[in-house]
């Protein structure tokens, strides 16, 4: 409660400077005090994936991670994973075409847990992608849809592989 | 065209059938869509609960003045601070054999389940509200728990409800037919103990409430994620003593709901009072713990059930009794679900006596109240059981033993052995037929002695079910007690640029509506699915719907929006042919263009007949400009939507664990709107009766304790859990609904627990092991393997704590 704490955290490639309580979740500052509420939380203690995003440029639970923790930290949401501000992600397109979201709480989560699979291991399995997205939980797919759209994105070589990009500063409404 | 259409060979453009992905998608999977939790105003304040911590005392005193006292905060309620505000929600479902009970929004003198309302802080922002919360001191004085609803309907158990004479809420018994004779002459008798596990629908978003009450205008707006907005607009206004034009309910994008965001809540009055007496809006959002704790549960029962067949395994008759656990309140659904329990029992199956003792009983649990199936998978399991029980007893196979007894097609309608339910459409053999087919059942069968040799332990397991779909028709809410309506409305308005807005009553959940809506508006106007708007969760603009969103009633609102669509092209056509000099008669309307029969290069477009429509400078007498209409459909009947499911499972004996090796699905919903959204809906429905029937329950200790709080201790199905989704279809129409839709979002959920059992029971028959109890884990199955004698032979065994 006490000690307001200065951090800065780059965001989709934009820069923040904010102060926080050393209690806030990484979550809570992204959605709360910097706007990116596509980042969602579903349980709060790190068992559904709903939350997950990028820093430096590997999948965490944000709801798990202090926001102090990640002072410094370059952080990436479901609003950045595209390349550019008006196309989408391949999961994006794919997650459409296969059916692999109804209710879309989990979805971002879900995206982000993929792409970071994807571009680590560009031509995954099946049981790879089974066994890299089960701390995922998803309600209302039964999930297999989720692993359809991720393998044809694997299949067809679409996902851009991982990188040190430095992002054009995108701004969020 | 953005979107995938087909020509018809007519040339019409049709949307209907086509498997098109769906508009919601783009913002969802981008990050942007708005689910409660994003909703933030100026000047918004935040609520907090203070639960109850035991599951049965009294309260002795609550002490709140440290609370109020810390800075930030605006206001601690108990329900001694509201004792005008906290009028309770009333249950909606109330048959006459259903006692008094009601919703209360804050408990005053006694708490009855651990998570009841005891007091809220409001606060300038969540982190003091949640602070301020742990300085409220509550002297509680235990009173002795009921946790065992069999044990509650014992005359000396503790007393839920002082001004009840038991725990008792309600009996409905069903009875037709002579069900005893049908006994006595029966060649043989099966029966069965069954446990359905408590378990809810867990949706990923857990509830909250955003409430804004303008005391210029004396109107509150209040953004919901109930499934029942117009529903919960009367009753909050009933207990606000607000008309109900002063309440606008704002619905924002959903994260799932499957039922549990159906029952009317105490955190819903308790954020409009906050609101109110405030002056600012409030917000509450639930966290995960106090989901699990109070929001509702749902499917427990413990029942027992017989039936007669006569030699050659013909069903004569069944009768038993189901005890369903509502926990510590009646819920809004009332006995609803296990009256619908009660009236599914007969499933597919042809005969005539039947007798069923519903018995509903209040414990120290959470409330049990509405989860997707409603009832259904708590009647399919116990039914599907018997039968493969009845299918040893004869020595016959289960496929063939329902074979034998299924309802034909020919003898639809079919009033069912209930007396309170009439099938419309359905070749149930013919599922059978197809999910065998696909399965490759008799090579499965060849195989399976073998494979025992082998120490491969496979099973197949059917499950055949019945989903009551488009519920339902007005007049037979009123006869079951239903104290609301089924009908669904739509409005259409055609702008003056000719482009079409849906307004539906629908509450979207995931199922989709937008897209399935706008495929139905686009193919009644034959015009592209981009020139059609669906706008939805805003009561002031949206057709008002008694039932709101569930019971898969999807196919009520298409039939409105047809419905809509027809009196408008009535009223272009006669527009049309006064400014083109022709009888109405001859003015014919296609893909979006109206013309005189014979020349279809002479007419109007859609956005010219708005034009004129809207400028009114010349139509034809009497006729009311702008192009705008709503239509309500009530149905007629219901939709009997139905299927078979086959699993095939592999056991290991040494540890109890299962795999899948097939699941096929063989569904019939009638024709599909959007075959990509049925398999979703399916395939999520699957994966959720296989989550109840493996994984999933709500476990409370002696002294009513809940012992699974979060997903560490509550297990959901994961990416691991799920077979492969082999899927086919049957088309039967249903008469009673435009297009013959039938609903689709249930029907995946009600077979699965039969099937996993039916294929275990099954793969371990060397055993002779039943599983008649639900979840079951593989401590379940390793305990039941040893007790068979299943490591008798040397063969040791993993030891399972």
């Amino acid at each position: 409660m006490t000690g307001e704490r200065k951090i800065s955290l780059r965001v989709n490639g934009r820069q923040h400077e904010l102060e926080v309580e050393p209690r806030l979740s990484l979550a809570d500052a992204l959605r709360n005090e910097l706007g990116y509420t596509g980042t969602h939380l579903g349980c709060e203690h790190g068992m559904c994936g709903a939350c997950t995003v990028w820093l430096d440029g590997k999948s965490v639970r944000s709801c798990l991670m202090l926001a102090a923790l990640a002072d410094g930290a370059e952080v990436t949401t479901i609003e950045g994973l595209a390349p550019d501000g008006d196309s989408q992600h391949p999961l994006q397109a794919a997650f459409s075409k296969h059916h692999a979201l109804q209710c879309g709480f989990c979805t971002p989560g879900m995206i982000m847990a993929a792409a970071d699979l994807l571009q680590q291991n560009p031509h995954p399995s099946e049981e790879e992608v089974v066994d890299w997205m089960g701390g995922n939980i998803c309600r209302c797919t039964g999930y297999r849809a989720i692993v359809r759209a991720v393998m044809d994105v694997a299949e067809s070589g679409a996902a851009p592989p991982a990188s040190d990009p430095e992002p054009e500063p995108s701004s969020v409404g | 065209m953005s979107e995938q259409a087909e020509m018809s060979e007519q040339g019409k453009v049709t949307w209907i059938g086509k498997p098109v992905p769906r508009r919601e998608d783009r913002p969802l999977t981008a990050g942007a869509g708005r689910y409660m939790a994003d909703i933030e105003m100026p000047g918004m304040l935040y609520m907090v609960v203070l639960r109850s911590p035991q599951a049965h005392a009294k309260i002795v005193s609550i002490d709140t003045d440290a609370a109020r006292a810390m800075p930030g905060v605006h206001a601690v309620y108990t329900a001694a601070d509201l004792p005008e505000e906290l009028k309770p929600f009333p249950v909606i479902w109330r048959p006459p054999v259903l006692k008094d009970d009601s919703i209360a929004a804050l408990a005053s003198d006694r708490v009855r389940n651990v998570g009841e309302e005891v007091a809220v802080v409001v606060a300038d922002t969540q982190q003091i509200a949640e602070d301020a919360r742990e300085l409220i001191r509550v002297k509680y004085e235990r009173l002795p728990a009921n946790v065992d609803p069999i044990k509650a309907l014992e005359p000396d158990s503790p007393r839920i409800r002082d001004e009840w004479d038991d725990n008792v809420a309600a009996l409905f018994p069903f009875r037709n037919g002579d069900v005893d004779a049908a006994f006595a002459e029966a060649a043989h008798v099966v029966d069965g103990h069954f446990k359905i596990n408590r378990h809810a629908a867990m949706p990923m978003e857990t509830r909250g409430v955003v409430a804004s009450w303008d005391a210029l205008t004396e109107t509150l707006t209040f953004w919901s994620m109930s499934q029942a907005a117009s529903l919960l607009r009367t009753e909050l206004a009933k207990s606000l003593d607000l008309p109900d034009n002063a309440i606008r309910v704002m619905t924002p994008n959903v994260g799932g709901a499957f039922g549990a965001k159906w029952d009317r809540y105490a955190e819903d009055l308790l954020a409009c009072v906050a609101t109110r007496r405030l002056g600012r809006p409030v917000k509450w959002m639930e966290d995960r713990r106090e989901h699990f704790q109070s929001t509702v549960h749902a499917r427990e029962q413990i029942q027992d059930w017989e039936m007669a067949l006569d030699e050659d395994g013909r069903i004569l008759g069944v009768r038993g009794r189901a005890v369903a656990d509502l926990g510590s309140c009646v819920p809004s659904s009332g006995i609803g679900t296990q009256w619908v329990t009660g009236n599914t029992i007969p499933n597919q199956y042809k005969f005539e006596n039947y007798s069923a003792d519903i018995i509903a009983v209040l414990t120290n649990k959470a409330r049990a109240g509405s989860y997707r199936g409603f009832g259904g998978p708590e009647s399919n399991f116990p039914m599907e059981r018997l039968m493969d029980k009845a299918a040893k007893e004869l020595g016959v196979d289960p496929a063939e033993l329902r074979f034998r007894n299924q309802i034909q097609p020919e003898d639809m309608p079919y009033p069912t052995a209930t007396g309170m339910a009439v099938y419309d459409t359905g070749d149930y053999p013919g599922a059978l037929r197809r999910a065998l087919e696909m399965v490759g059942y008799e090579k499965l069968r060849e195989e399976q002695p073998k494979l025992r040799e082998q120490g491969i332990y496979r099973g197949l397991g059917i499950g055949c079910y019945v989903h009551c779909t488009g519920f339902g028709p007005s007049a037979m809410l009123g006869m079951i007690n239903y104290d609301t309506s089924g009908y669904e409305g739509a409005r259409i308005r055609i702008d003056p640029g000719g482009k079409v807005t849906v307004y539906t009553g629908m509450i979207p959940l995931g199922q989709g509506t937008e897209t399935s809506l706008a495929q139905i508006a686009a193919d009644s106007f034959g015009i592209d699915m981009d020139d059609v708007r669906v706008v939805w969760g805003d009561t002031s603009q949206t057709p008002y719907t008694g039932f709101g969103s569930g019971g898969s009633r999807s196919n009520l609102a298409m039939t409105a929006v047809m419905n809509a669509a027809e009196q408008l092209k009535a009223k272009m056509i006669r527009i049309a042919a006064h400014t083109l000099e022709a009888s109405p008669d001859d003015v014919e309307f296609a893909d979006g263009h109206l013309s005189v029969r014979g020349v279809p290069d002479s007419g109007l477009t859609m956005p010219e007949v708005a034009r004129i429509a809207y400028l009114a400078h010349s139509l034809p007498e009497g006729e009311e400009p702008m192009l705008q209409t709503q239509q309500v459909f009530d149905p007629p009947g219901f939709g009997w939507a139905y299927g078979c499911h086959v699993g095939v499972v592999d056991v290991d004996i040494q540890t109890g664990m299962m795999d899948w090796k097939r699941y096929v699905i063989v569904d019939d919903c009638g024709p599909m709107v959007n075959p990509l959204i049925v398999r979703g809906q399916i395939e999520g429905g699957v994966a959720q009766g296989i989550g109840g029937a493996l994984l999933e329950e709500m476990v409370y200790d002696e002294a009513g304790q809940p012992m699974t709080s979060s997903f560490m201790d509550y297990l959901m199905p994961t990416f691991h859990d799920v077979p492969d989704y082999e899927i086919d279809h049957l088309v039967s129409p249903s008469p009673h609904i435009r297009g013959g839709f039938k609903g689709m979002g249930e029907s995946g959920v009600m077979a699965p627990a039969a099937v996993v059992a039916n294929a275990i029971v099954d793969a371990l028959a060397p055993f002779g092991i039943e599983v008649d109890e639900l979840p079951i884990t593989p401590n379940v199955l390793w305990r039941k393997l040893r007790d068979a004698g299943a490591f008798e032979d040397g063969r040791s065994a993993a030891s399972v704590g």
